[in-house]
């Protein structure tokens, strides 16, 4: 095995192992390139590979990686040192004790890495390792809480992610007027857990020749300190909800060549207040967990998504197939897809169980069966409220039948095992719930039921 | 019942209240030293966000949490009332 510090890699780079399978690499550019910036520290390549080589030498001889590393830069070394040792990398949707309890006793033998664990790699020697791998290798088992009660777990393999990375790399500099070696910034303000920050915040500085700052700012503020310790051209990478925010706080940025935006739907005043205020174009990618990002729009402009090169979409009865050549199958959505051609869909329906609140990810079946479980609980329905407003923070809804508990015992309860971005908001407690004949819930009678409630208060 | 609150305190509860949708809970509810956020009235970033805009609106200054004072300030009313009347620009 070479000295993994002075070897540089091609761009798009394959090679194959003694049998024959392709290879793929873990990294990809040069060792004096960036990678990633600590604040305002750059990290090269050539560091990155030192720092992955000290933190392989430090996992466990086998297992599966349970990663929750928050510092992206952590996240990156962490990941790329699992993929290096051919662990299994398990990203959980939520960092709540029950969702990872639940992801852990699924794969016994996991073991957690957190952010305080990379500090004790720092004195480590490194010892070479492998920068590719097979191409057919899982890359990592995404989860998503499942309707069904178990956590569903979405596998990919490295060749589907260097495929996604290659695809919204070129979409990104298309828009930017970038060539294909040339580097961008990046700055994120969703999870690299999520399957989006995943892929923009992740995979491109990765492999796809671009780099990132290791914070996930929050604020306005932390927005635009952020951009400012990286060098142009700069992406953003971000959602409705915290795009809104920007637009309505009264903070300056810095120089942005391009803004992402995912996980919600964006429209167009929205996204012509967010090109205004930040000086940018704005594109918004469409994908799933599934899927990973398969179209991409300007909404300022348009209303159709272009698919991109390879992806097929099949309208179906239950929903729409989406198959790729690097997928290892193909996948349905159950958002109903309107092509208007073989490059472009509309978006007529969304998924109606499935819901995300800035970068995170639930199932309304999954909230109401864990609101059943609690003891007292007799009977639950969980909703949403309809949206008022494009970007605005919408919580689910839930009404109760528990005569002998109290809402706040109830909300505690369920923050063991559901993320605060999907505590139902309100959550009114009721002597009955209003099913019809066939004991389903009507949607209009839950909202007057919620009506109700709120007027009591 | 929850210990007295300040005016200031006070202010901001029910800030957080309204700006928040807080169904349920009265501003006096809101105990100055308890956890606002995860625990206590169980508030996530999201929230957090919310509230960076209304306090930036009224009170004139850009909330942010990079530093090392975030997870003081957030901690509860009262840390959040102190930071605010420390740095709320003079109107």
């Amino acid at each position: 095995m070479t000295d993994p510090s002075i070897v540089p890699i091609k761009l798009h780079a394959r090679a194959w192992d003694a049998r024959g399978a392709t290879l793929l690499p873990v990294v990809v550019g040069l060792n004096s390139r960036a990678v990633a910036w600590h604040r305002d520290r750059l990290i090269t390549q050539a560091e990155f590979i030192a720092e992955v080589s000290r933190i392989a030498a430090s996992l466990p001889a086998s297992g599966s990686m349970i990663n929750l590393c928050e510092d992206r830069y952590n996240f990156l070394a962490t990941y790329v040192a699992g993929l290096t040792v051919r662990h299994e990398v398990l990203l959980p949707p939520s960092r709540v004790e029950q969702v990872v309890g639940e992801i852990a006793s699924l794969h016994p033998g996991s073991y957690r890495i957190e952010d305080e664990d990379r500090g004790a790699t720092l004195a480590l020697a490194s010892s070479p390792i492998a920068l590719h791998i097979e191409a057919d290798a899982i890359a990592m088992l995404g989860y998503t809480s499942g309707s069904t009660g178990q956590p569903s777990a979405q596998l990919k393999r490295w060749r589907a992610l260097h495929a996604s990375a290659a695809l919204n790399g070129a979409s990104i500099r298309r828009v930017i007027g970038l060539a294909e070696q040339d580097s961008a910034a990046i700055v994120a303000t969703v999870p690299p857990q999520h399957m989006y920050g995943m892929e923009l915040s992740v995979l491109l500085p990765l492999i796809g020749g671009m780099a990132v700052h290791s914070g996930r700012p929050l604020f306005p503020a932390d927005v635009a300190r952020a951009l400012s310790e990286i060098p142009e051209p700069r992406v953003l990478v971000s959602t409705p909800v915290h795009l809104r925010a920007m637009v309505q706080s009264n903070q300056v940025f810095p120089r942005i060549s391009l803004i992402v935006s995912a996980t919600a739907p964006l429209d167009r005043v929205l996204a012509n207040a967010v090109e205004t205020k930040l000086q940018a174009p704005l594109l918004e990618m469409f994908g799933s967990t599934e899927t990973c990002v398969i179209a991409t729009r300007r909404p300022s402009q348009d209303d159709a998504w272009n698919i991109y090169e390879g992806v097929t979409l099949e309208p179906t009865a239950e929903g729409t197939r989406v198959d790729a050549p690097w997928f290892h199958r193909s996948v349905m959505l159950q958002d109903i897809l309107e092509l208007a051609n073989t490059n472009q869909f509309t978006v007529r329906g969304r998924n109606a169980d499935m819901i995300e609140v800035a970068g995170k990810r639930a199932s309304l079946a999954d909230i109401t069966r864990r609101l059943l479980a609690i003891e007292g609980v007799e009977d639950a329905a969980v909703f949403q409220p309809d949206q008022t407003e494009v970007g605005t923070i919408y919580r689910v809804a839930a009404a109760v039948v528990a005569p002998s508990l109290t809402t706040r015992h109830i909300h505690a309860e369920l923050a063991k095992g559901v993320d605060p971005a999907f505590l139902p908001r309100p959550l009114i407690l009721v002597e009955s719930l209003p099913r019809n004949d066939v004991g389903k819930l009507p949607r209009d009678k839950l909202l007057e039921l919620l009506a109700l409630g709120r007027v009591k208060l | 019942m929850a210990a007295l609150q300040s005016a200031s305190e006070l202010e901001l509860a029910q800030l957080i209240v309204t700006s928040l949708n807080l169904e349920g809970v009265q501003p006096t509810d809101i105990e100055p030293e308890a956890p606002l956020f995860k625990t206590g009235l169980g508030l996530d970033s999201i929230d957090a966000l919310e509230l960076s805009l209304e306090i930036s609106k009224r009170y004139g200054f850009q909330i942010r949490s990079d530093d090392e004072n975030n997870v003081r300030i957030f901690s509860s009313l009262r840390s959040l009332a102190e930071h605010i009347q420390q740095n709320k620009a003079d109107r």
